[in-house]
């Protein structure tokens, strides 16, 4: 029986995988194209992408399911799929993750807001999470993910059904941004409202992803500010690599492997438990962050 | 008696039913329904629109106001149709091609509207193709381009190339989404760049007047 991931992440540092869909798209994915239909046609490419990760030192494996609530695989007309190509995703980083690792089951945001800003009601969101959940979980999954959220009272509904319908601890990620001077989600949130949001839905363990524009030393001062919100709740950061600059009609992120070790160092003296990657990341980026 | 500035507040605040009643009395007292929109639902969208530009309220007051905005041009744009009044300008927007994301996009046709812009909206993952044959159609002023995906950015490139080697070629174009920057606006040529919905508005403003 494995341990908990919120107890285990107290006993030792744990470190995250890093980015999915750029990985994907170096194994011949188009940008636009239904990550999640690969669980079903190109499990091997999943799974090489989770051993990589898992191979760089990665003991946290988060499933290829970021996009796959129903309301997120209706945009490309594969919403009949989501319970079937949800519960291979489990599988598939279950093989990857082993014995000694955890799959963290991947729910993204919905796609549309809650009333009263937008048209779905909790219940609506509820049963649109319950099927995700219920799938990934009977996939294999070893906690639950909630993650790139900017509104609190949908990842309370991520997180309140998580509880319900599994026993698995719940991982809740926040977005965040530079709103003036101070770190705020899309939805206007503070790190100190949206972190004790997550608290108060129960979340196991809480922090932040992703992120707009954020600087490695923005995610420094956000690692502090999500520990001193998050009390005795354990925490997580999952940085993108550094700020992305145009380049060549795209973008670049230019933190290497080492900028992103020296990151993870100074989040492990603020106390953050796990650490991981977001845009930018890759195998090489999160082997140099499991060293430290 | 009701007033124009009863329902700028109204929408400001995002009061749907308050706003929808201060219309049906404006109605009923004989205004003339491009009036209300350019005196009440206009001004009420701008001055939200400045609050957020300014960190003072962020996107669910944006949301909240648009959507009783939203009902009070339910009731007023059959009566401007049938009074033959059309909008001075018209902005075709959309998400490139690619990218199915739609909640930047979605904020920056409220907000336009709320600038009383004729909007054709054509969804996510819109073809350059498409984006010229609707600008043609509707005889657009404006395209706008809208992409979350820094791997869908170049799309916006491929679009203004489109646009500028057709026969709407003087459409001006402008782009927005979280990985964009000014930088890359005018890398590919576009006409204009903002960085928030509010701001989008501005810009609009500016580009279809020039």
């Amino acid at each position: 029986m494995k341990t908990p991931l919120d107890q285990a992440c107290l006993a030792e540092p744990l470190t995250c995988d890093g980015a999915m869909g750029t990985q994907l798209i170096q194994r011949g994915m188009s940008p636009g194209e239904c990550g999640m239909r690969w669980n079903a046609e190109r499990p091997d490419d999943i799974r090489a992408v989770h051993q990589d990760y898992r191979d760089a030192g990665c003991r946290l494996i988060i499933t290829n399911s970021f996009g796959g609530t129903r309301s997120m695989l209706e945009r490309h007309g594969e919403g009949g799929h989501t319970a079937e190509w949800n519960r291979l995703a489990a599988k598939i980083a279950a093989d990857a993750a082993g014995p000694d690792g955890w799959v963290l089951g991947d729910v993204g945001p919905f796609g549309d807001f809650l009333e009263p800003m937008g048209e779905t009601t909790t219940e609506e969101l509820e049963a649109i999470f319950r099927e995700q959940i219920e799938a990934l979980a009977a996939g294999g999954a070893d906690a639950i993910l909630v993650e790139t959220m900017s509104d609190p009272a949908e990842l309370t509904v991520g997180v309140k059904t998580a509880r319900q319908v599994t026993d698995l601890p719940v991982v809740a990620t926040y977005a965040f941004q530079d709103s003036g001077g101070e770190f705020r989600t899309m939805m206007g949130t503070t790190v100190a409202d949206a972190i004790r949001a997550a608290c108060d839905a129960g979340a196991s363990i809480v922090g932040s992803n992703c992120g707009t524009d954020l600087s490695l030393e923005n995610y420094l001062k956000l690692g502090e500010q999500i520990v001193a919100a998050a009390g005795d709740i354990p925490t997580i950061l999952q940085p993108n690599a550094g700020a992305p600059r145009n380049a060549d009609g795209g973008v670049v992120y230019d933190a290497t492997p080492e900028d992103m070790a020296e990151l993870a160092r100074k989040l492990r003296e603020l106390g953050i438990h796990i650490i991981g990657g977001c845009c930018g990341t890759s195998p090489a980026h999160l082997a140099a962050m499991a060293r430290v | 008696m009701s007033t124009f500035a009863d329902l700028s507040k109204a929408v400001e605040s995002g009061k749907r039913k308050d706003a929808k009643q201060i219309v049906e009395d404006l109605l009923a007292e004989g205004t003339a329904p491009l009036d209300i929109v350019e005196q009440g639902l206009v001004p009420g969208m701008s001055a939200i629109g400045e609050k957020f530009k300014k960190n003072e309220v962020f996107v669910p007051e944006m949301l909240i106001a648009a959507r009783a905005m939203k009902e009070c041009m339910g009731i007023l744009e059959p009566l401007l149709a049938d009074a033959g009044v059309k909008p001075e300008f018209t902005a075709v927007i959309g998400t490139v091609q690619g990218d199915l994301h739609d909640i930047g996009k979605n904020l920056v046709a409220m907000m336009l509207k709320g600038a009383n812009f004729g909007v054709v909206d054509l969804g996510t993952n819109v073809s350059p193709d498409q984006f010229v044959a609707a600008a043609r159609e509707h005889n657009a002023q404006l395209v706008c381009l809208s992409a979350l995906l820094t791997t869908t950015m170049p799309a916006m490139k491929t679009t203004v190339e489109a646009i500028r080697g057709s026969d709407v070629s003087a459409v001006r174009v402008m782009v927005g989404g979280a990985p964009v920057t000014q930088a890359y606006c005018e890398e590919i040529g576009a006409d204009g760049y903002s960085q928030d919905a509010a701001s989008a508005v501005d810009l609009a403003l500016e580009l279809a007047k020039s």
